[in-house]
């Protein structure tokens, strides 16, 4: 991420979280905090429940962050972020929490009658580890009438004007599949499509694997009675290359789209 | 054979939840951009390192970055670092930490460090690394925090122990980690029966000559790697060999360490100088180590072991204070001590009061009243630093001492005191290991350790990275003294100074003499004559030097790397 992307991120998401930015050039920002995201990055329980028994006016605080110290005044306090800084993190963790489950419409602009489909979205990790790991981005959408699957469905979605409120003239179909089951499907698709790959790299994980455990019961051979540092062991070596591939949803969430729109 | 895999089914229960409520739901803007950050997150390869591009406050040297692509990649997270003192081990450790914590493979990690470390270690992880390192202070830190560092003295001890076992670690660092070589102690079991799933050991003097100390140091990596403890000495034992000799055994322990030496690195270090200054003992001095000299000859003290001779010979050479100290002792812990042995030793406490002066601590205050910079001044003694401390105040020099049996915060502070304040810090041995002092350039070895690696960790305490002048070293030796004969073998002859430990211990371990000490401790102690002497200085001065044309000859066949 180039230090330019960090810093319209920042305005982003301090704008979708209503937060006013009080300076706002190239190198740096000065955002004042609502009070909800104060409480959300600013860690100071003890403010908040202080003000609030005492019933005091709330100050959210303000931050500035720097995004190039090359045109940043010398002078400007405040936290230079990049990406590998807490404080950015921090607001990613945010971004994703604060985000985690969606419904929107499709906001047609014209006045006819349109029926919206139902759509059930995930975007979803899917990490293969071992010892080392890697991940996969993957965004799926499932049609909750006749149960058609798309991918990319994220990408799709962003060529759509889309609304939180369901716009007149418009209205939703019901569902046949229940969002339910409609995950159900998708995971029962996903495993199916992963069962399918290539996996030599956990073929390669567990010949690692039983070649350090080997080497390990040789080791503990001698001993006539079984240890305890010989069953840590053991579970740590399955810790450590036991292949495993984990899925987990970023976010996701309800969509009526126009019959065209994917 | 088919993966396990896992889907997560909490965001399900949390779905169903938000319809039937009818919300709340999330803002579009912040969804797309949680899946932007995604995509910048997410790690599309096994291999190669994510962790520089998230760390604006270093640039990883390629030795640093090699390093930990290797631990990764091809030894699956199991690794002694071994290199060379002051190249940056810390470094690489906390690179692996952190693309191992980028990956999502390492939460919790424990970091075991000598106490004066401790500190050191949090602070450079946190701003370096921005790991959000926290030190062991109370007990309840080792369930709440996930990044901790400790001395391996706490960590061992109950509570700490049952609480750190109940723990479930995924990475543990352990730095000096050579003090775990006697798989006997305490500190080698509580390692031992850590659970490992990665783990680094970090050590600048990793092979030394003894065999089962590089055994005991890899099987508590990886068990088993070396075989068990009855193959492994059947094997290479009883041949008497040494690790540098067994190509497999070689092999076989650089698939689990990494050692880079500084002639590797292509880094431009700076240039160590060396100054030896000769001093001339003032008569009573010269008096006091006759005297002690002289006992060899006499009946009485047969019985008395040469190491006890020889180190009152050394202190001599030292300060009168430690040759005190040691004479004391000798009489308070001596059973029924005959009226000749009683009379021995206030003959030479006696002599000990008689000497007014201590001529090197006259030169070293000439010296660093020169140099009008900051000093560290290293001795072997306590009662010598002592005095030093005293001497150097009398004379309106601020000093600061410092020794390894120090708690953590009072090194810190001590180490704070001699940046800020103070411009002489006088440390012992111990206190040699596990400090940086880059800030200064100038060592005093008041007097010499016999042991070649003590005096690399000594010279490492500041040549290392982030030296940015010249190191200057004054050795100094009381003319005509077995210092001055230890110092000429060992530090002209052998040039160590100018030398870099790795290759020292390359020629250390082609020796294969057991310890060097050892054998100097028989020239000085069983020599009868000053002739016999200088012929076992030559014979042992001939071994070195063959040592280190074989060693020359294979060189890079030696080299640690694979």
């Amino acid at each position: 991420m180039q230090q330019q992307e960090i810093h319209n991120f920042l305005r982003r998401y301090f704008e979708a979280n209503d937060c006013e930015l009080v300076e706002n050039t190239p190198g740096y920002m000065t955002v004042q905090l609502t009070v909800e995201l104060d409480k959300e990055l600013m860690n100071r329980p003890f403010y908040w429940h202080y003000l609030e028994k005492v019933g005091g006016i709330p100050k959210p605080m303000s931050l500035t962050f720097i995004t190039n110290n090359q045109l940043a005044p010398e002078d400007l306090k405040g936290e230079t972020v990049h990406f590998g800084s807490p404080r950015l993190h921090q607001i990613f963790e945010s971004s994703k929490r604060l985000a985690g489950y969606i419904r929107l419409y499709e906001n047609k602009l014209n006045n006819k009658q349109t029926p919206l489909y139902p759509w059930l979205g995930l975007n979803l990790k899917i990490s293969y580890e071992c010892d080392r790991k890697r991940d996969l981005f993957v965004s799926i959408g499932l049609h909750l009438i006749n149960g058609k699957m798309v991918k990319d469905f994220h990408d799709r979605l962003l060529q759509v004007p889309l609304t939180p409120k369901i716009p007149d003239y418009s209205f939703t179909m019901s569902s046949l599949i229940k969002p339910a089951s409609g995950l159900l499907r998708i995971e029962n698709y996903l495993k199916s499509e992963i069962e399918a790959e290539d996996h030599s790299w956990a073929d390669e994980a567990r010949e690692r694997w039983d070649k350090d455990l080997s080497l390990l019961n040789h080791f503990y051979e001698d001993e006539e009675e079984q240890n305890d540092s010989y069953e840590t062991e053991k579970l740590a070596l399955k810790e450590q290359y036991e292949p495993r591939i984990n899925i987990s949803i970023i976010n996701g969430g309800l969509f009526y789209l126009s019959e065209q729109a994917i | 054979m088919p993966v396990q895999i896992n889907f997560d089914s909490s965001w399900k229960d949390e779905l169903m939840h938000r319809m039937e409520n009818d919300g709340p739901w999330g803002n579009w803007e912040l969804f797309k951009l949680a899946i932007e950050v995604e995509k910048h997150l997410v790690i599309p390869e096994f291999e190669g390192l994510q962790a520089p591009s998230h760390l604006s406050e270093l640039t990883p040297l390629p030795h640093q970055l090699e390093t930990a692509k290797q631990v990764i990649e091809n030894m699956h997270g199991k690794a002694i670092l071994a290199d060379e003192v002051g190249l940056g081990k810390t470094i690489e450790a906390g690179l692996i930490l952190k693309e191992y914590m980028i990956r999502g493979l390492v939460k919790k990690v424990l970091i075991l460090v000598p106490a004066s470390l401790v500190t050191q270690w949090a602070s450079e992880l946190n701003s370096k690394f921005f790991i959000p390192a926290v030190t062991q202070r109370k007990s309840y830190v080792w369930d709440q925090c996930d990044v901790i560092v400790s001395s391996i003295d706490t960590a061992k001890r109950n509570p700490h122990r049952d609480i750190i076992y109940a723990q479930n670690y995924d990475l543990i660092i352990i730095d000096e980690a050579h003090k775990l070589k006697n798989n006997k102690t305490k500190n080698y079991e509580f390692v031992q029966n850590l659970k490992k799933k990665f783990c680094l050991l970090l050590t600048a003097t990793p092979i030394q000559n003894r065999i089962e100390e590089i055994f005991n140091l890899v099987s508590l990596l990886k068990p088993g790697h070396l075989g068990s403890e009855s193959d492994f000495y059947e094997k290479y034992k009883k041949a008497g060999r040494s690790v540098q000799d067994d190509e497999h055994l070689k092999e076989l322990v650089n698939k689990v360490m990494i050692r880079n030496r500084r002639a590797d690195t292509g880094i431009e270090w700076t240039k160590r100088h060396v100054e030896t200054i000769p001093i001339e003992f003032s008569p009573t001095e010269k008096v006091l180590y006759e005297a002690i000299n002289n006992l060899r000859d006499e009946d009485n003290w047969v019985q008395t072991s040469a190491f006890s001779m020889m180190t009152l010979q050394r202190e001599a050479c030292s300060s009168r204070e430690a040759v005190y100290y040691t004479l004391r002792n000798m009489l308070q812990r001596k059973e029924n001590p005959s009226q000749a042995y009683q009379d021995q030793i206030l003959s030479l406490i006696s002599k000990v009061e008689a000497v007014k002066k201590n001529s090197k601590a006259e030169k070293a205050l000439e010296l660093i009243k020169k140099i009008n910079d900051k000093v560290i001044i290293f001795t072997e003694y306590r009662a010598t630093q002592l005095y030093l401390q005293w001497y150097l105040k009398q004379h309106g020099i601020s000093s600061v001492p410092f020794r390894g049996g120090f708690k953590r915060g009072k090194k810190d502070w001590m180490r704070e005191l001699f940046q800020k304040h103070a411009q002489v810090l006088i440390a012992t041995e111990a206190g040699g290991e596990g400090i940086n002092l880059q800030f200064c350039n100038h060592i005093i070895n008041f007097d010499l350790p016999w042991n070649p690696m003590r005096l690399e960790q000594r010279i490492g305490r500041i040549h290392r990275l982030g030296q940015e002048k010249d190191v200057m070293i004054y050795n100094f030796a009381i003319k005509n003294t077995v210092e001055e004969h230890v110092l000429k073998l060992l530090y002209e002859k052998i040039q160590l100074f100018e030398k870099v430990v790795g290759e020292l211990d390359d020629i250390l371990t082609k020796l294969e003499f057991g310890n060097i000490e050892d054998h100097l401790i028989e020239i000085f102690g069983q020599s009868i004559s000053e002739g016999e002497m200088r012929i076992k200085m030559d014979n042992l001065a001939s071994m070195i030097e063959f040592a280190k044309g074989v060693k020359e000859e294979d060189s890079h066949a030696a080299a640690g790397n694979p």
